[in-house]
């Protein structure tokens, strides 16, 4: 993709955060998470954010992501604004319109891999689109395990069905947190080119938390946060780049 | 170490609510049983202490008929002694004052006309004996009764308690049947000890004359009291009175009668409260222990890491047992404190529902024991400790290794979970077949017990088959509950060994009550059965059903005369000594009791028995004295005959083992009292009619109930609908208990599955679909542990049902209703025990749950 600041312009974005603001405490003992982040995450990209530990990284995708709410400032998934939602508007907007993938405990022990990609779906009492299911069970490359439950899969095919899981419901925009952190570097590679594959070939659109350059490098968009602030943002990262960014916080 | 076990109690305060609630409760019912029992113990003493506080001596015949009689008086039925011996006794040295007492049955009809007096209590009467210190009741008012003019009403004593209740007072005239109705002038009012009298019986007091009269028989007495003079104590006196006395006769002190008549008070009221109490605290404590084993299992599980951190510090085996143990302990013993103060208000509490229920029981503040409140503790903290030994042991097993280790840890199978499910197999299905096959009591309880501890064992291996099955059929296949039915479904079945000892708490109570039901509507359905087979007749009198309170047997005879009225025939029962041992009789005119009462005849004829020639015997009893024996029988007045058996009867509900002839009967006992008068109505007259001209009729009795067949068997079963209460209260006891049980183990569920509810609610799980999943998990549960336990209590109440049918005619019969109900009520449960962890999971902080390490 041949990416450039006019076609992130021209594509509206898939989850915006305005003048964001989280803050913990109050008076003098007020830590802000979150200190007017201003981000749009436009529809069909791969977007990484990256930080040291406290930058808000997390923080920022929680509020994103409707799992967290925002002291001031705005978020919006594609028109809808989460600030005034309810409890349960937000679940509803988790299950219908976005993915998840966490670093680890991603899925329920009591249910099979099959179950687990449709439980988004089954919570919502909707039935699948069978050939999208499909196809992503095809992109995920689980086919025969389907009928396993969590333990009995390795770490890393845990990880797909976690990804199957979040493209399930073809939400608006994946999140995913950290989702290599616990997986040795042959199948965190293959999880992030699965990542990849469902941006470049089914259109999704993908925010992923990590502090990995190798991983960030799958992006085509690396945001770096630090302390609460957008600090800057690499198009087309390549690891070793992100690595030399990186290494600025330090100073 | 102990410090940590403490730690551990009010760190997990909330957690332990459960078991605090079990331990708290089943102590406080054995604490209140105990209290109660004392208390009446010690108020029944000091009552007689204090009534027969100047008798030195009691003279009574040796002649013993009948030690355990249901229908003769406190302390057993005695031949009677001539009352001249008085006049013998008080020339004997020592002897300050003797005067013969006359015990026997009167029934007060009070101020309304209707019979005064309670739900049982005997109803007495007697001779006003003339000696204060020889009287076992005061005057409180008036005056002691004289002899008056014939024709006139007698003068009479009654005591307080009867006169409160009869709405009778001094001057009034009124009727006591002795059963023949005796007109009375009420002179005095008397108390009993410091009491209106005893508990809620009537005592009416006559002069000797009309007491010789009616209730006793010219120149004979039940017993000779005896007073001594200043300085002679009771063994002296009972010495020098036993040599005045003729063979045949013998003195006891007064120490030992007081003691005789506290005795037999205790086996008549306390017995029957002791073992109903009792069940209620061993069924709550039992219910208690499997809900604390279960938490301590789930506690030990989740406190492996903790466990193994310790072993890798260097603390040893035994400490990590003995701070286990030490931590139950503790708990059982502050649970058990307070449920000691709640076995006081227990106490309480029932003896004012027993005075409510008309049970009345002597007054005074509760005894409070030191022995109740050692033992109640002890129950408590041994149990509990007992429950938590099993958990305890495995946390002393934790290998240090685990608190390293990341991953979730399996239980490791013990021993004797690899043969808990053989071995469930084999008792269940050993008990069954004994329990089937057995033939006598012993083995069928042998096999109900085998069949108990079996289903307990394999509860694992049925709460996943059980759960999936339940949780299909009651979320109609997951569309009524939809995923959150499956997800529920899947989760109860994840731990079965958990969910079934959650489960089984439930089960063991529900099993115990399913149990008294099962067995309560066999009885009751067999009784009515039996009045359908040989009630003959169109209408019945009865008596009371209980206490003994008789109908004079004029009073067939009277119906017999009454327009409409074709046959009426007297039934009653009494004492006698059969061949040597005490057995109640039924006495009837064998005349015409065919035509009242089809008896199942299995040899000889019932016209056999007329005129006194033969006896009747069931066919239990014709083991013993088969058709064409002859049997001795001693009557209640202490004259012995041998006849032969001349009739063999099966079984009929109301029938006692022995039936004579009403006419013999009486010539040898007073107050032959008939207990139902059953009336065949001559054709074209309507059971209205029937039944308006005999209440029309008994009117000066007293109105006794006039039953129709209906009715008369529904009152022949009443007695049941008693232990069917009492099944009830013991549901909702085991229920609640269970309750707790189960809402624990929820609660750790969701504790422990903190994560899991973050990610649910990350991907879409709304707070109601949280809850939801929590409450259907729970009635899966609850369904789990009601469905065995009905299934496993009906099992038993057949076993037993059977067990007891070879001595008695009862057949098995389920109420459909009540075993519905029971469900329903296990099914309550569950969804009402998922409250307070359905609203926790519902709460749960969404960051905190996913960040969760």
């Amino acid at each position: 993709m041949n990416a450039t600041p006019t076609t992130t312009t021209i594509t509206a974005p898939a989850a915006r955060a305005v003048a964001a603001v989280k803050r913990y405490g109050s008076g003098d003992a007020a830590v802000y998470a979150l200190d007017g982040v201003t981000v749009a995450l436009p529809t069909g990209r791969f977007t990484a954010v990256m930080g040291p530990s406290g930058s808000g990284k997390s923080t920022l995708m929680h509020c994103l992501a409707g799992l967290d709410r925002l002291t001031s400032g705005q978020i919006y998934i594609g028109d809808v604004e989460l600030g005034t939602a309810s409890d349960k508007q937000l679940t509803l907007l988790r299950r219908e319109k976005l993915g998840f993938v966490f670093q680890s405990f991603n899925l329920l022990p009591t249910l099979s891999a099959g179950e687990n990609i449709t439980l988004p779906l089954d919570l919502a009492g909707r039935t699948p689109d069978q050939d999208w299911l499909r196809t992503v069970v095809d992109t995920v490359d689980l086919g025969d395990r389907l009928k396993h439950r969590p333990a009995e899969l390795s770490g890393g095919q845990q990880q797909r069905v976690a990804v199957a899981r979040a493209l399930a419901a073809r939400p608006e925009v994946v999140f995913a947190d950290e989702p290599t952190g616990n997986l040795d570097s042959r199948s965190a590679a293959e999880v992030l080119r699965l990542l990849r594959t469902m941006v470049t070939d089914l259109g999704q659109t993908l925010v992923m938390v990590t502090h990995d350059p190798s991983a960030a490098a799958y992006a085509d968009e690396v945001l770096f946060l630090g302390d609460g602030r957008l600090v800057d943002r690499l198009e087309q990262p390549t690891r070793d780049a992100v690595l030399a960014r990186m290494q600025r916080f330090g100073d | 170490m102990l410090t940590i076990a403490l730690r551990n109690l009010t760190a997990r305060r909330r957690r332990l609510i459960g078991t605090f609630l079990a331990v708290f409760l089943g102590v406080a019912f054995l604490a209140g049983t105990m209290t109660l029992n004392a208390t009446l113990s010690r108020n029944f003493d000091n009552l007689f202490a204090t009534a027969d506080n100047g008798v030195a001596a009691v003279v009574r015949s040796d002649t013993l008929i009948s030690d355990s009689a249901r229908t003769g008086p406190i302390g057993g039925l005695r031949a009677p002694v001539p009352s001249r011996l008085a006049d013998t006794l008080r020339t004997v040295p020592g002897v300050a004052a003797a005067e013969p007492d006359i015990v026997g049955y009167g029934q007060l009809l009070g101020a309304d006309g209707k019979a005064v007096g309670g739900n049982g209590p005997p109803r007495l009467a007697g001779n006003w004996i003339p000696s204060e210190q020889l009287n076992a009741y005061h005057l409180v008012a008036g005056r002691a009764p004289r002899d008056v003019a014939a024709g006139q009403p007698v003068e009479a004593v009654i005591n307080r308690g009867a006169a409160n209740s009869g709405k009778l007072k001094l001057g009034d005239t009124t009727t006591v049947q002795t059963p023949l109705p005796v007109r009375v002038t009420i002179v005095g009012i008397a108390g009993f000890g410091g009491q209106d009298g005893i508990g809620q019986s009537t005592y009416v007091g006559f002069t000797q004359t009309v007491a010789e009269k009616y209730v006793g028989r010219a120149g004979q007495a039940t017993q000779i009291m005896v007073a001594a003079k200043n300085g002679a104590s009771q063994d002296t006196v009972v010495a020098a009175v036993t040599k005045a006395l003729p063979s045949g006769v013998s003195a006891i002190s007064g120490a030992a009668y007081t003691k005789a008549n506290t005795d037999a008070i205790g086996k008549a009221f306390l017995t029957f409260f002791k073992a109903f109490l009792l069940v209620f605290a061993a069924v709550a404590l039992l219910v208690a222990s499997f809900s604390i084993h279960n938490t301590y299992t789930i506690l030990t599980a989740q406190r492996t890491r903790e466990n193994a951190l310790l072993r890798a510090l260097g603390a040893s085996r035994a400490q990590i047992l003995r701070s286990s143990l030490a931590e139950a302990a503790l708990l059982g013993l502050l649970a058990s404190a307070v449920g000691v103060l709640g076995g006081l208000g227990i106490a309480q509490g029932l003896k004012a529902l027993f005075d409510a229920a008309g049970f009345a029981l002597p007054a005074g503040g509760l005894a409070v024991t030191w022995t109740t409140i050692l033992l109640a503790l002890l129950v408590g903290v041994g149990v509990t400790a007992l429950a938590a030994l099993g958990p305890a042991v495995r946390a002393s097993r934790v290998p240090p290794l685990a608190a390293l280790r990341e991953a979730a840890l399996g239980e490791a199978r013990s021993g004797f979970g690899r043969v808990r499910t053989p071995l469930g197999a084999v008792l269940l299905g050993g008990g069954v077949v004994l329990a089937v096959a057995g033939g006598s009591i012993a083995a069928a309880g042998a096999g109900a017990a085998a069949t108990t501890v079996g289903v307990v064992l394999l509860g694992p291996v049925a709460a996943r088959a059980a759960v999936r099955v339940l949780g299909s059929l009651v979320t109609a296949g997951g569309r009524l509950a939809g995923t959150t039915g499956v997800l529920a479904r899947r989760n109860a079945a994840r731990d079965p060994r958990r969910t079934s000892a959650t489960a089984t708490a439930l089960m063991v109570g529900v099993a115990v009550v399913t149990l008294l039901t099962v067995f309560a509507t066999s009885v009751k359905q067999s009784l009515k059965d039996d009045v359908d087979r040989s009630f003959a007749g169109d209408l019945a009198v009865s008596s009371p059903a209980f206490g003994g309170g008789g109908l004079s047997p004029q009073l067939a005879a009277d119906l017999r005369r009454v327009p409409g009225v074709e046959a009426a025939v007297g039934i009653g029962t009494g004492t006698a000594s059969i061949g040597g041992a005490s057995a109640d009789v039924t006495f009837a005119d064998t005349d015409s009791l065919a035509r009242a009462v089809s008896l199942d005849v299995r040899g000889g004829s019932v016209a056999a028995l007329a005129g006194g020639h033969a006896v009747g015997v069931s066919d239990k009893e014709a083991k013993k004295h088969p058709l064409g024996s002859t049997v001795s029988v001693m009557f209640p007045d202490g004259s012995t005959g041998t006849v032969p058996v001349g009739l063999v009867y099966g079984p009929r509900g109301s029938f006692e083992d022995y039936l004579i002839d009403a006419a013999t009967w009486s010539r040898h006992a007073d107050q032959a009292t008939d207990t139902q008068v059953i009336v065949k109505l001559a054709p074209g007259t309507s059971p209205a009619a029937g039944r308006a001209a005999l209440t029309a009729a008994v009117v000066p009795c007293g109105s006794p109930d006039v039953q129709d067949r209906q009715q008369f068997a529904d009152a022949q079963a009443s007695g049941v609908d008693v232990v069917l209460t009492i099944s009830y209260v013991l549901l909702v006891l085991a229920i609640v208990i269970a309750l707790a049980g189960i809402a624990n183990t929820l609660a750790l569920s969701v504790h422990e599955r903190t994560r899991e509810l973050g990610l649910l609610r990350a991907v879409g799980l709304t707070r109601r679909q949280a809850r939801s999943l929590v409450r259907w998990e729970s009635l899966l549960v609850a369904l789990f542990g009601t469905l065995g336990g009905v299934a496993l209590g009906t099992f038993l109440g057949w076993t037993l049902v059977r067990a007891a049918s070879s001595s008695t005619a009862i057949a098995f019969a389920a109420s459909p209703p009540i075993l519905l109900l029971i469900l329903a009520a296990g099914a309550a449960a569950g969804v009402l025990a998922a409250a307070r962890p359905a609203r926790r999971a519902a709460r749960l902080d969404l960051l905190a749950a996913i960040g969760q390490e």
